[in-house]
């Protein structure tokens, strides 16, 4: 219905103007609900010089129901889930906060923006939360390794 | 002559094609008549004074507005009622081009408006302009810039916002109509525009478009049909709010001293609204209910139903039930007050105020004991959620009292008549009903004939059944009781109780599994047990008598009678005479007792008796078991 009508106007937007260091594209493209986000660490977050996988999905109900994002590639951040599925939830991401009119750029926007800035205080990795905000060195030392390590080069 | 008749001709023809609007006389061709649309480009403040003490608010309108007003205004506020109007009913103008017209005479013209809002000093200038502006163009033709003063006259309100303090007063009895004039216009205006639905990312007619009445913001009606509909569907009536993502978050933010009541205030929408959008009424209805429920179940005073099948909330003034929805549709439930959660007050409601009645079933009972209503005047108290009921108590109470639990699956059994070899309606298990023991199938009497066994000599023991008076108590218990009874013992005091109620076994002992074989030699504890309990057991005897009775006939169903030749049946089963004194109470004939015991029962429970008194003089019979 008018559901993948607007996804495809969402993806057209994407792919034409991205936001800076993203690139966009279907996993499939005979589906437009499951859209690949390559996302380079932003310059001056600690996890700059890296090159991370996101995965979009959107569900059937979509925009009424909130996008799902996942980090495919693993990465040290305190609210992004330190598992295979590396599942990024909270503000907008939330069903309960999600609205209509919300735009996957804006998802994509705050989860780089997020990269730039942590949020500790609504985060998954609670331990990775406190780290952040107790011992800044220690988190960003580790974030670091991890952006070498599993997100130097595709 | 022909000429200027031509001139007049000309000017109207033109205007025609200038304002297509424009109404010529049927009769008079020199007589036309247009309707300009007023609508200042500041909304005008339109004040509607309530008649004080009947006074014609006429009159107020004739006198033009003054300081003297003003006066009043600042001394009345309170009662005024203000408005914003952007869109006011048009102004009328009726214009003749006499013969004559335009070198000789002025057009004459004639201004109005329907109801007559504008006041006629306003209309006497702006008529009188018609004049001057005819002379300033030295007697040409003025039609058009006449019509044009007047459309700038009226873009700027006719300045009457520089008058009377910025307000115009306008007469009560014209308030509605003024006000439908406003909606409709604003309404035809929004048809026309084109907004951008934030939803579906496209651009729609305002005509298909929907204006959220408290946020302003624009959907367009089927993205917002599909969503409304899909939460309504999903019974997320949280979602039933402003689709735009900021909206009302600023608000919360101003009013942060209130945020928490002001948050749920203002977001979920007005059912009147939704059918405005418009959804289907029963989605409609559906949300009314959900959030009635809602409401219902989040308010702490709220009172449900006893009846387990039913379980309705008891009537309320404060969430009436919604059975039509014109009725809701007028009354605000968002706006309404929504009174902070009241701590609930210790001590116990009012009797005046204990009664409540199920608005689904129709139940009367009372909120307090939960039991059916019992009118004002009785003393009540409040029945925990987590008690046992008390039919359920007796018989759990029972069940471990007066039943030997079968040593292979621990189902409760009951001896009607007969000796002590049982054999399990459960598990077929052979057991002994003194002491629990398994005994062999083969031969079950050995168990009763070994001088050293506790049950050595006593088969028969209790021949004619336990009937549930204690004679018999295994403190044998299942895993579920063991672990209440741990749990009890935990809690000192309750476990006090419990043990007590369990018998002579002192607290903090666990219950043990069948009894030590009792010898001969000593005073049956059964005896003491009696003696104990005989109060207790009594008193559960009147509750119990249905309980038993079914018990009764189960067991007669389930149990095989024992192989022996009937003995008459004995009403003394306790051999132990030592147990005489103590056993008399518990050995005098059943009936009076138990009608005794009921009837202080059903007083003190203000019961009407159900039974029927053949029923209480059988209830003897009713335990026997034919003799075959």
């Amino acid at each position: 219905m008018s559901a993948s009508k607007r996804i495809v106007k969402e993806l057209t937007e994407v792919t034409s103007n991205p936001p800076a260091g993203t690139k966009v594209q279907l996993v499939d493209e005979s589906d437009v609900h499951v859209w690949e986000v390559l996302l380079d660490g932003p310059e001056q977050s600690v996890y700059a010089g890296g090159h991370f996988k996101l995965l979009l999905t959107l569900p059937k109900d979509y925009p009424f129901k909130p996008p799902v994002l996942n980090f495919q590639t693993k990465i040290y951040h305190p609210n992004v889930s330190n598992d295979d599925k590396g599942s990024m939830c909270l503000g907008m991401l939330r069903s309960d906060e999600w609205k209509p009119p919300n735009k996957l750029m804006a998802v994509i926007n705050m989860a780089r923006n997020l990269l730039i800035e942590p949020n500790p205080d609504d985060a998954v990795e609670t331990a990775i939360a406190d780290q952040y905000k107790s011992n800044r060195q220690e988190f960003e030392k580790t974030a670091r390794d991890w952006t070498k390590k599993f997100a130097g080069r595709k | 002559m022909a000429n200027q008749e031509d001139e007049r001709e000309e000017e109207l023809s033109a205007i025609t094609a200038i304002f297509p609007e424009l109404v010529l006389d049927e009769k008079n061709p020199f007589k036309a008549t247009i309707d300009l649309p007023v609508a200042p480009a500041s909304p005008l403040t339109v004040v509607f004074p309530f008649p004080v003490d009947g006074a014609p608010p006429l009159s107020n309108l004739l006198t033009p507005p003054g300081s003297d007003n003003e006066g009043r205004k600042a001394s009345a506020a309170a009662p005024w009622e203000i408005r914003h109007l952007s869109y006011l009913p048009p102004l009328r103008l009726h214009i003749i081009l006499p013969a004559g017209y335009p070198a000789e005479k002025a057009p004459q013209v004639q201004l109005s408006t329907s109801p007559a809002w504008l006041p006629k000093d306003v209309t006497r200038n702006l008529e009188a302009e018609c004049a001057e502006l005819w002379e300033e163009y030295g007697h040409g033709q003025v039609v058009f810039a006449y019509i044009d003063y007047l459309q700038q006259a009226a873009e700027r309100g006719f300045d009457l916002a520089e008058r009377a303090g910025g307000m115009l007063e306008v007469a009560q009895d014209m308030k509605i109509a003024l006000l439908d004039f406003d909606i409709e216009a604003k309404r035809e205006k929004f048809e026309q525009e084109t907004f951008d639905c934030g939803v579906c990312l496209e651009p729609k007619k305002g005509s298909s478009c929907h204006r959220m009445v408290r946020c302003g913001h624009v959907f367009c009606v089927p993205c917002l049909q599909d969503f409304y509909n899909n939460a309504i569907t999903e019974g997320d009536v949280a979602s039933i709010k402003c689709l735009a993502p900021d909206c009302g978050k600023d608000r919360r933010g101003n009013t942060a001293q209130s945020t928490q009541r002001k948050k749920k205030r203002e977001r979920t929408l007005n059912p009147s609204e939704l059918l405005q959008i418009p959804l289907e009424r029963t989605a409609v209805q559906r949300y009314v209910e959900l959030k009635r429920k809602k409401k219902l179940e989040s308010d702490k005073t709220t009172v449900y139903c006893p009846r387990t099948w039913c379980q309705g909330p008891a009537r309320s003034k404060k969430y009436p039930k919604v059975t039509n929805l014109s009725q809701i549709v007028e009354s605000d439930s968002d706006s309404e007050t929504e009174t902070p959660p009241k701590n609930e007050p210790k001590d116990l409601p009012p009797s005046a105020d204990r009664l409540r009645i199920c608005e689904d079933c129709n139940y009367a009972f009372c909120r307090v004991c939960l039991s059916g209503w019992h009118g004002e005047f009785v003393r009540c108290w409040p029945r925990s959620n987590t008690e046992l009921t008390e039919e359920e108590k007796a018989s759990y109470d029972y069940i471990r009292l007066h039943t030997s639990p079968c040593p292979t699956c621990s189902s409760p059994c009951q001896k009607t008549m007969g000796c002590n070899h049982m054999n399990c309606f459960q598990c077929r298990t052979h057991f002994c009903y003194l002491c629990g023991a398994w005994l062999d199938a083969g031969n079950p009497y050995q168990h009763f004939n070994q001088p050293d066994k506790g049950c050595y000599m006593r088969l028969w023991e209790l021949e004619g059944g336990d009937e549930g008076n204690g004679e018999v108590h295994f403190d044998g218990a299942r895993g579920w009781e063991a672990a209440i009874a741990a749990a009890n013992e935990a809690d000192a005091a309750q476990g006090n109780q419990d043990q007590n109620r369990d018998g002579p076994a002192p607290p903090g002992v666990p219950p043990e599994a069948p009894r030590p074989p009792r010898t001969d030699d000593d005073p049956p504890p059964v005896v003491a047990l009696q003696q104990m309990q005989l109060d207790e057991a009594t008193e559960l005897e009147n509750d119990l008598w249905n309980d038993i009775r079914q018990r009764q006939a189960l067991d007669r169903r389930l149990q095989r009678p024992a192989p022996q030749p009937p003995q008459p049946r004995r009403r003394q089963r306790d051999p132990a005479p030592a147990a005489a004194p103590a056993a008399a109470n518990a050995a005098a004939p059943p009936e009076p007792r138990v009608g005794l015991q009921r009837f202080l029962q059903m007083v003190r429970n203000d019961e009407e008796d159900g039974w029927d008194s053949d029923e209480l003089e059988d209830v003897d019979g009713g335990w026997d078991i034919p003799e075959r």
